[in-house]
């Protein structure tokens, strides 16, 4: 009886522990869409495919794995042929985009925080997206965002880990939307169609 | 008159229960009177609204109204498996808000195909969120080694107001919509141990606006 009481307190008190230490692991689903006819690498550094943000000092989320696999089934629905390379010398001559993707920050927000009943995750994203010539087209910022349905009953660590999830599904959604409304990659479309038909 | 013991308690009890009940208002508008029918082959999804800041529709609510509708036959395909087999087009951030968005939607083939593989022909958007609204009384607990107890009264009032949308994903068009408003107090007694008097609102809600929805469709 003392045993189970124990551990009830235990579980009690770790509910109330304010660090949280946590790693994503979801799987996500694939992308619905048409690609177009681009072949694009997609340089995904070490740091990038490894990376723990740490919002505060009492806060790690492990994203590393599950952000590359989100980017991989996106990216996928954003070129007919996209190469995963670790390093520039694995690029493939007829790439048409070069695009490394890297984490600016990670923040988050608690209910103590926002007066909210909500956890809140925002994930910072940039895409540098130069041509196979290493020529810059442009630097694209890329925010992410997700919050909880609410957080009662939550442990802090299960409330980071929904809120992260619902983030990374957002940087999907994000650049599945907007990644051709980037002007300057709207403008370097326009002028590999020009090339195309002058040749 | 002399009023017996018993009566007076159970007069008291039926008092306070009554208090307990929630008023609900369903206002309905639909083109034709007449209900939209469904093959057996098709499917409704119901899918709540998450891009508003400060609320969000509570899955709780949305599998509760799928469970109503799907007690009349219809088939209703789990939201989350929707969202995920259309991944990202229904995120907060890409789901449709109007249908001018949802049409230059379905005209990409391959959204288009995967709605026909699901046999998705209606979809249903649920909007709104439950909230107290005002509360009063107050009730203090204490423990000692002799034993414990709370003394005091507590209430709190609360409003569910939903709002249901039905799209044809076929036709592409609007085929009606329900509003549900339910209000309710509950109370907590405080006499040594505290007596809750819950006043189902939410549960009201889904059951008024999915027996309402159920009545929409009719099968084949």
């Amino acid at each position: 009886m003392k045993k189970i009481a124990g551990l009830v307190l235990i579980v009690f008190l770790a509910g109330c522990s304010s660090s949280a230490s946590v790693k994503i692991s979801t799987a996500f689903p694939s992308v619905v869409s048409e690609p177009k006819p681009i072949i694009a690498s997609i340089l995904i550094e070490d740091s990038f495919a490894t990376y723990v943000g740490k919002p505060n000092k009492n806060t790690t989320i492990d994203i590393g794995a599950s952000q590359v696999n989100l980017l991989k089934s996106a990216f996928s629905g954003l070129f007919e042929t996209v190469d995963f390379i670790t390093s520039l010398d694995q690029i493939n001559p007829e790439t048409d985009l070069i695009i490394t993707p890297s984490v600016l920050e990670v923040q988050v927000s608690t209910p103590s925080e926002n007066y909210l009943n909500v956890f809140e995750v925002w994930i910072k994203y940039n895409l540098e997206i130069e041509t196979v010539d290493r020529t810059p087209i442009t630097n694209w910022f890329m925010p992410a965002y997700g919050k909880t349905p609410d957080s009662f009953m939550a442990s802090k660590e299960n409330a980071i880990e929904q809120a992260t999830v619902i983030a990374l599904r957002d940087a999907g959604a994000k650049l599945m939307l907007d990644f051709y409304r980037i002007p300057a990659i709207n403008d370097w479309l326009s002028r590999q169609d020009i090339k195309q038909e002058s040749r | 008159m002399k009023i017996r013991p018993l009566n007076f308690q159970l007069g008291l009890l039926l008092i306070i229960l009554s208090g307990c009940s929630a008023t609900t208002t369903i206002d309905e508008y639909r083109p034709t009177d007449q209900p939209i029918v469904l093959n057996s082959d098709e499917k409704v999804v119901i899918l709540g609204r998450r891009d508003a800041g400060h609320y969000e529709t509570d899955r709780e609510f949305i599998e509760c109204v799928s469970k109503k509708v799907t007690s009349g036959a219809v088939k209703i395909l789990p939201e989350q498996r929707f969202i995920d087999a259309i991944y990202p087009w229904f995120e907060p951030r890409t789901a449709p808000k109007g249908l001018p968005r949802l049409k230059r939607l379905m005209q990409q083939s391959s959204i288009k195909a995967k709605v026909d593989a699901l046999s998705i022909r209606y979809l249903v958007w649920l909007d709104g969120s439950t909230e107290t609204t005002g509360q009063g009384g107050s009730m203090s607990c204490a423990i000692g080694p002799g034993g414990g107890g709370c003394l005091g009264f507590a209430q709190w009032d609360k409003l569910s107001v939903y709002e249901a949308t039905v799209w044809d994903l076929d036709e592409l068009v609007e085929k009606g919509r329900l509003r549900v408003d339910s209000e309710g107090t509950s109370y907590l007694i405080g006499a040594v141990a505290p007596i809750p008097l819950l006043t189902p609102v939410k549960n009201d809600a889904c059951n008024s606006l999915g027996n309402q929805l159920k009545s929409f469709f009719s099968v084949e």
